[in-house]
């Protein structure tokens, strides 16, 4: 090897340079697992609220488990168990299996059990109501749950408190048995857990997934049950560990494949560990520049970063491919970078889309992608050549390479077909039976389809709301938004009568509107007639008089209180779940109503338009659907606008309508038949699929641009041959091995830039190749 | 008569995790006065001493299931003038259920279930609630679910044990061993003839009490006013000549 010292020298100081940079980068790097930032930026309230739902909402942080395997006693027992064990972990702020308890009501809410049931609407604390309570609390006492009832009597008679954790429960109440949850079929013993975490946060989920396991097997001592832990949570949980192997297996699959690629075609170690230096520093240069704008990056846009700048690869390979004897490298980087700045520049053009998408995540990925490839271009322009052996193999002189390409130059150049292939292509995409266009959310997610639909199953045994419809209220203050939905409760009955839902929930079911409570209080007798109606009512009693003093103080405690409020609530164990189902928005309140078992949602809209003011019914699937194409326009707008430019740009370089013709002509048809191709495979486009069609692009351009530029000299020509067979294996390897994947949008990109690599590569073979003629 | 003794234990055995299969245990030890040392006097054994008397009396008590015997049971409680007093049958189906019949003066059915108990009564919607959330009745249970197994280690690892025999009566008294439990159960009892069982007396800590006459005895008149130890005398009569 023939290196000069100076070679060498920079060799090291570029190696340590790209490691210690790479090691504070990684140092300083904050990795965000947010998925809403791969979601469009929402402009309505609406679509505020379902970005919300679908990060935070408690929809979307309860987790369904399910017990199955034994007898359904013995599941019982363990449903219990479990709800025993995870109460006691910080991850969860409620778990539940439905049962309901006296304990967890704390002592100081107690009085306010004469204002918040609704029994005491029907009756007063008169004599003849405290004499049948009396009397039925006889026979409590003289049954098996008289030892339960024994301790609360005095204080309770009535079991006013036990009325209102009855009238707390769900309204589509889940099957019970043994006085837990069970599903219908009563085989599996159900249970929820409201994490305190959000759903996109994989570490903080993946914590109360351990706790849930942890707790299971404590339960599952003799390993006879099963346990099915399912939503939003688990499934992050699931994923982040099937993506992490998939892309360790797929990783280095591609990685052992492309090395061979390089030794075969080059033969040399140190070119090999060369041409890799310039993609190293693109990756820390994407990684500094995004951490630098953003603040942060996230899992995907590392991800989808490296794989797009894997594009940086070609430009060491051009070098390589291009060396012949006795020319300085410096000198033929001179020559080449003309064309590889063009590809170059007009890849960070098309990738500017992005930038301007409104997609946080996407315009992480332009900047990560357009820094990287910058650098790598400027490191393969005036470092590269610096520190790399002059001597190489001469690919020009290349015996099979010259007999390929006499054979290329003996195909025929079917520029004809080409308006014939656009109109096939736009024949096939407008008559493709599937949409166009994915505008569900839902398709974005990895979850196997299986899960989403036991998870779906789950719920609705368990009546949890629908996520589909919601009602919101905005007024000015939380006694306004109590008030108004205790309006609702009379109307929406009727709609469970007429079945048009099964249930809903809004605050006011656990938190009356103060007027109502204050009715309420009004109502209790003060503390002599009391006394006097509980001591007529006593007559014909077994129970002593004067047990009962602590009620009669309560009541009297309660005739002094001021009406319980949210915060009250909210800020007691009790108070989960109206966490999200009445809020502060500045100086608004913020009060939602869930449904449950949603059939008839024209019954309910119409119900809305006629009975509330200021209420508003969400479609969140609609807005989802609305925000997905609202996006998508924006995108297609912007990806129009750098097409332009782009277009602009290659014009400038190469100064000829004819060069510009046949460099672009190749890179939008494969655009198009991919296109086709997917629809006609019944695919619907996402924006996965985009970017992935813009990688294709980006890179047919390169291929097409180094064709063209090896016009006229035949070793050039097969020099070119060379680089472009070298990159676009390398790069179909990659994609191919990564359409094998198991999650979706890893699987869209891998066919979707293989098939762009495949067509670029043919039709720039065809198309953009010099005239036979023109060959000296 | 032994069967009635055995089952009615069994019937509290309603927490699995301590429950023997059915007939697992089921292998019944006369308790024969001659068999047992210082029986013309009469034995007290305590904690620290349980012979082979208190084993095999407890392994005695084991029999499996079904089967169904007529109660009366008293409860006394600080919250009452005079004490409940309700007559009906039990019946036993298996190592955790339990139906608890009430036929006077109202009608009223308690099912015990694994770690659930159902109360149906008469125009009245159908209460259950949890073992769990009434320690009495849960500390009860295990108690005797121990006792029905003859897990003497089980027994003696919750409850202080003591027993009586004289002539052909016995008495078996349990105490919590645990402090928490303490507070609430301050002892159970099991008095009988032979293996005919008399009385499950229940002594709550707060004064109260749940005497249950079984059987034959559940056919004596009670008193109105009954007090715990009018109770008490009915249930060890024959011990107190």
């Amino acid at each position: 090897m023939s290196r000069s010292p100076q070679a060498v020298a920079l060799f090291i100081v570029w190696s340590l340079v790209l490691a210690l940079l790479g090691w504070y980068v990684q140092r300083e790097l904050v990795v965000s697992t947010d998925m809403r930032l791969f979601l469009p930026t929402p402009t309505t309230p609406t679509q505020h609220l379902l970005l919300e739902e679908i990060g935070e909402g408690p929809a979307s942080r309860v987790l369904v488990m399910a017990l199955a395997g034994a007898a359904p006693e013995t599941l019982a027992d363990a449903s219990r168990q479990l709800v025993e064990e995870l109460q006691k972990s910080p991850q969860f702020g409620f778990v539940t299996n439905g049962e309901m308890s006296l304990d967890t009501v704390p002592d100081e809410l107690w009085p306010y059990r004469f204002l918040l049931s609704p029994a005491l609407d029907k009756h007063r604390l008169d004599t003849p109501y405290l004499h049948a309570q009396l009397q039925a609390r006889m026979r409590d006492l003289s049954s098996p749950a008289g030892v339960f009832f024994e301790p609360i009597l005095p204080r309770d008679p009535t079991l006013e408190l036990l009325n209102v954790l009855q009238n707390w429960q769900p309204m589509q109440e889940p099957n019970r048995q043994f006085d837990v949850w069970f599903d219908r079929a009563g085989a599996r013993a159900l249970l929820l857990a409201q994490t305190r975490a959000a759903a996109f946060d994989p570490d903080q989920q993946r914590l109360a997934v351990d706790a849930v396991n942890r707790a299971f097997a404590a339960v599952n001592a003799n390993g006879h049950l099963e346990l099915t832990l399912s939503g939003a949570g688990a499934f992050s949980v699931l994923m982040k560990g099937r993506t992490q192997d998939e892309a360790q297996t797929l990783g280095t699959a591609a990685t052992v494949g492309m090395i061979l690629l390089l030794l075969i075609a080059y033969r040399s170690v140190g070119s090999l560990i060369l041409s890799t230096l310039p993609l190293a520093s693109a990756g820390i240069a994407g990684l500094v520049a995004v951490s630098s704008v953003f603040g942060e990056v996230h899992g995907i846009t590392l991800a989808f970063g490296f794989t797009l700048i894997g594009v940086a690869q070609d430009y060491p390979l051009h070098l390589l491919s291009h060396r012949r004897p006795g020319q300085p490298l410096l000198e033929l980087v001179r020559e080449l970078w003309p064309t590889l700045a063009t590809g170059m520049a007009s890849t960070c053009i098309a990738y500017l889309s992005f930038l301007f998408s409104g997609v946080i995540g996407l315009a992480q990925l332009a900047c990560f992608t357009m820094a990287g490839l910058a650098m790598a271009g400027l490191t393969t322009r005036f470092l590269l050549p610096r520190v790399m052996d002059t001597h190489g193999r001469d690919t020009g002189q290349s015996a099979w390479l010259d007999r390929i390409w006499r054979c290329i130059a003996s195909l025929p150049r079917p520029r004809w077909a080409a308006p014939l292939i656009v109109l096939l292509c736009l024949a096939v995409t407008v008559w493709a039976p599937q949409p166009m266009w994915e505008n569900d959310l839902g398709t974005l997610t990895p979850v196997p389809r299986d899960l989403l639909l036991r998870d779906q199953e789950l719920r609705s045994q368990l009546g949890t709301p629908d996520i589909r419809y919601m009602l919101v209220l905005n007024v000015h203050d939380d006694e306004q938004a109590l008030r108004r939905l205790e309006q609702l409760d009379a109307p929406l009955q009727k709609l469970i009568k007429r079945g048009a839902i099964t249930g809903y929930d809004h605050a006011a079911r656990y938190v009356p509107a103060a007027a109502t409570q204050l009715a309420r209080r009004q109502q209790l007798p003060d503390e002599t007639t009391l006394r006097t109606a509980l001591r007529a009512a006593l007559v014909g009693s077994s129970f002593r008089e004067g047990v009962f003093e602590p009620f009669i103080s309560e009541v009297q405690q309660a005739r002094q209180l001021p009406p319980l409020t949210v915060e009250q609530l909210r800020a007691s164990p009790l108070g989960s779940s109206l966490e999200m189902l009445l809020s502060r928005r500045g100086d608004r309140s913020m009060a939602l109503v869930t449904f449950s078992g949603v059939k008839d949602a024209k019954a309910l809209e119409t119900l809305i338009d006629t009975t509330v003011q200021d209420a508003v019914l969400l479609d969140l699937k609609a807005a989802s659907l609305s925000l997905v194409a609202q996006q998508r326009t924006r995108i297609l707008w912007s990806l129009l606008i750098s097409a332009v430019l782009l277009t602009g740009v290659i014009a400038f370089s190469l100064r000829s309508a004819a060069r510009v013709r046949r460099v672009l002509t190749p890179m939008l048809l494969t655009t198009t038949i991919t296109i086709a191709l997917l629809q006609a495979a019944g695919v619907s486009l996402s924006l996965f699929h985009l970017i992935a069609l813009m990688l294709a692009a980006g890179l047919g351009l390169d291929y097409a641009l180094f064709f063209e530029h090896a016009a006229d000299d035949p070793y050039e020509q097969r020099r070119t041959l060379h680089a472009v067979l070298v990159s676009s294996l390398s790069t179909l390897m990659v994609f191919v091995v990564l359409s094998t994947s198991q999650l979706p949008v890893m699987q869209a990109m891998g066919v979707t830039v293989s098939l762009g690599v495949i067509f670029n590569f043919v039709l720039a073979l065809l198309l953009t190749r010099p005239e036979a003629g023109r060959e000296k | 008569m032994r069967l009635i003794g055995g089952w009615l234990l069994s019937a509290f055995a309603t927490t699995p995790l301590l429950c023997a299969p059915a007939t697992g245990s089921a292998v019944p030890v006369a308790v024969q006065p001659e068999n047992q040392p210082g029986t013309q006097t009469g034995t007290e054994t305590g904690t620290h001493q349980i012979g082979d008397q208190t084993d095999q009396l407890i392994r005695s008590l084991t029999r499996p299931a079904p089967a169904s015997i007529a109660f009366t049971e008293v409860r006394l409680s600080p919250l009452l003038q005079e004490p409940l007093i309700v007559s009906g049958e039990l019946g036993y189906s298996g190592p955790a259920s339990l139906d608890r019949r009430v036929m006077h003066p109202y009608r009223e059915l308690t099912t015990v279930r694994g770690e659930s108990v159902r109360v149906e009564r008469e125009g009245e919607p159908v209460r259950s609630f949890a073992l769990k959330r009434a320690p009495e009745l849960r500390g009860l249970l295990s108690g005797f679910s121990a006792l029905l197994t003859g897990d003497t280690a089980s027994l003696r690892r919750n409850f202080d044990i003591s027993s009586r025999l004289e002539s052909d009566d016995w008495a078996i008294t349990m105490t919590p061993t645990d402090a928490k439990a303490r507070r609430r159960i301050k002892q159970l009892s099991a008095t009988g003839h032979d293996t005919e069982p008399r009385c499950f007396t229940l002594t709550i800590a707060d004064g109260g009490s749940s005497v249950m006459l079984l059987g034959d005895a559940s056919k004596q008149t009670i008193p109105t006013q009954a007090t715990a130890e009018q109770l008490d005398a009915l249930c060890n009569k024959p011990l107190q000549p």
